[in-house]
């Protein structure tokens, strides 16, 4: 069974139609890829996943049941999907630490002693150790998201959803994220990723989705949509942003 | 003007009537403040909620108090309070200039809450937090921080309108000194005398509200 899969979504801000019926099926342990260029609606997809946006139309099911967000608790929801976003989104008045712990502690209401343990442990895979007390404003890009990614993962999440999470950030620092990510992929992490890097896509993608005006225009794995992509459109977008 | 001699002689000779006066008026200020505090988070609250009727609550009261008088609002609550129940002045001045400050104080909070990006908002929603953890652990602790300097300003002009109260015949400093210079035909050495220790309170105000600002920008929290 699909650990989480989305029925014919749909999105629509006022007149304008963002999403036009999408459908992703996504298993336990399933790296995928959405790709496509800017407003072809995959930050919004991923963003109707754990309902920061209320899909207008369409079913998603999460862990085998429907989410219906008057009847569904969505913070129980969401507590169990990790999300990084492109502009990190650290709380600035707290130190590293703080930030990983908030939640465990104050949603899923684990000892404070615990969620320290926890929080090191993770400050340790990102690479962070020695920032522990330091706040935010203090660091760089790359270090801010992979704090992002600990505060993420410090609430155990059963899937992890990546929005366009190197963008921001100075291409020095891009590589450090990337390999905290692929980090994740080894361990077998269950992971959606907006991205615009291809070649990190190629590497580490199960599958690749290539979005454009708000439907998938064609998916497969890297080899299949990156060598020998069939749609026109996958073509060109791709000779756009490899060449 | 009056002659340096004697107003320092005077200056030391009213000293305890005046730090007696001084204490009222700190006392004052800062009771009023801490409830229009209160009143300001909650008349914030009303005025971001999506309730239109809660909206055109916080406009209406914000709109009244800034487009009277202080003294005339203190007036009125004075008069109308004291005739529906039984209170003493410091009661009733407090509650007008809570009432006044209250109104600036949620026009700071809700600009401050305003500013705070959404993204927070999402990143804490992402986190499985609900709406009161959010604003309580997320939106409001910024929102103080950065409304520390607006809120510091406020104070400071909070301190020097307490003087009002001396029209319901409150004793505080701004009383002490027209009676005293009535009593003594020297209203100039007392006037002078007192505009000294407001601005001295309002220069120890700013000196606490700055180091505050330093503390926070160094700690790199805001």
């Amino acid at each position: 069974m699909a650990l989480l899969s989305a029925q014919n979504i749909h999105k629509n801000f006022g007149q304008l139609e963002v999403l036009k019926g999408i459908d992703l099926e996504v298993q336990a342990g399933e790296v995928i890829c959405l790709i496509g260029a800017s407003g072809s609606g995959k930050s919004t997809f991923l963003r109707c996943l754990n309902y920061l946006e209320l899909p207008t139309d369409g079913i998603i099911n999460y862990q085998g049941t429907p989410i219906d967000p008057k009847v569904t608790n969505l913070n129980q929801v969401r507590s169990s999907m990790g999300m990084v976003f492109q502009h990190f989104n650290l709380f600035p008045h707290m130190s590293v630490l703080e930030n990983i712990i908030e939640a465990p502690i104050k949603v899923q209401k684990i000892k404070r002693s615990e969620a320290i343990q926890i929080a090191n442990r993770l400050l340790e895979k990102v690479g962070l150790s020695d920032k522990a007390k330091e706040y935010p404003a203090r660091l760089s890009g790359g270090q801010k998201q992979r704090v992002a990614i600990a505060r993420a993962l410090a609430m155990d999440p059963k899937l992890m959803l990546f929005d366009e999470p190197t963008s921001a950030l100075d291409p020095e620092t891009v590589e450090s994220v990337l390999n905290v990510m692929k980090q994740l992929v080894n361990d077998g992490m269950t992971m959606i990723i907006v991205t615009h890097e291809i070649s990190f896509a190629r590497a580490v993608a199960d599958r690749i989705c290539f979005l454009h005006e708000g439907k998938i225009l064609e998916e497969g794995s890297p080899c299949e949509l990156l060598d020998s992509p069939k749609n026109a459109r996958t073509q060109e977008f791709l000779k756009s942003v490899i060449a | 003007m009056p002659n340096i001699q004697h107003l320092l002689d005077v200056f030391l000779k009213s000293m305890p009537l005046f730090l007696k006066g001084a204490l009222l008026t700190l006392e004052l200020s800062a009771t009023s403040l801490l409830i229009g505090l209160v009143i300001g988070l909650f008349f914030a609250f009303l005025s971001l909620s999506k309730s239109a009727v809660l909206k055109a609550i916080s406009t209406f009261y914000i709109t009244i108090v800034r487009g009277t008088p202080l003294i005339v609002q203190i007036f009125v609550l004075y008069f109308g309070l004291t005739d529906l129940i039984k209170m003493s002045s410091f009661m009733a001045a407090t509650l007008a200039l809570a009432f006044h400050n209250g109104a600036y104080i949620s026009e700071i909070f809700r600009g401050a809450i305003q500013s705070i990006d959404h993204g927070q908002y999402e990143a804490a929603k992402s986190l499985g937090m609900n709406n009161l953890l959010t604003y309580k652990r997320i939106i409001l602790p910024q929102a103080f921080l950065r409304a520390i300097p607006s809120l510091g300003n406020q104070f400071i002009i909070a301190l020097k309108d307490s003087s009002l109260a001396a029209f319901i015949s409150m004793d505080e400093l701004f009383n002490i000194a027209t009676t005293q210079g009535s009593n003594n035909f020297d209203q100039m050495t007392y006037l002078v005398i007192v505009a000294f220790y407001y601005l001295l309170m309002v220069m120890i105000l700013s000196f606490l509200v700055g180091k505050v600002e330093t503390k926070l920008k160094k700690s790199g929290a805001t």
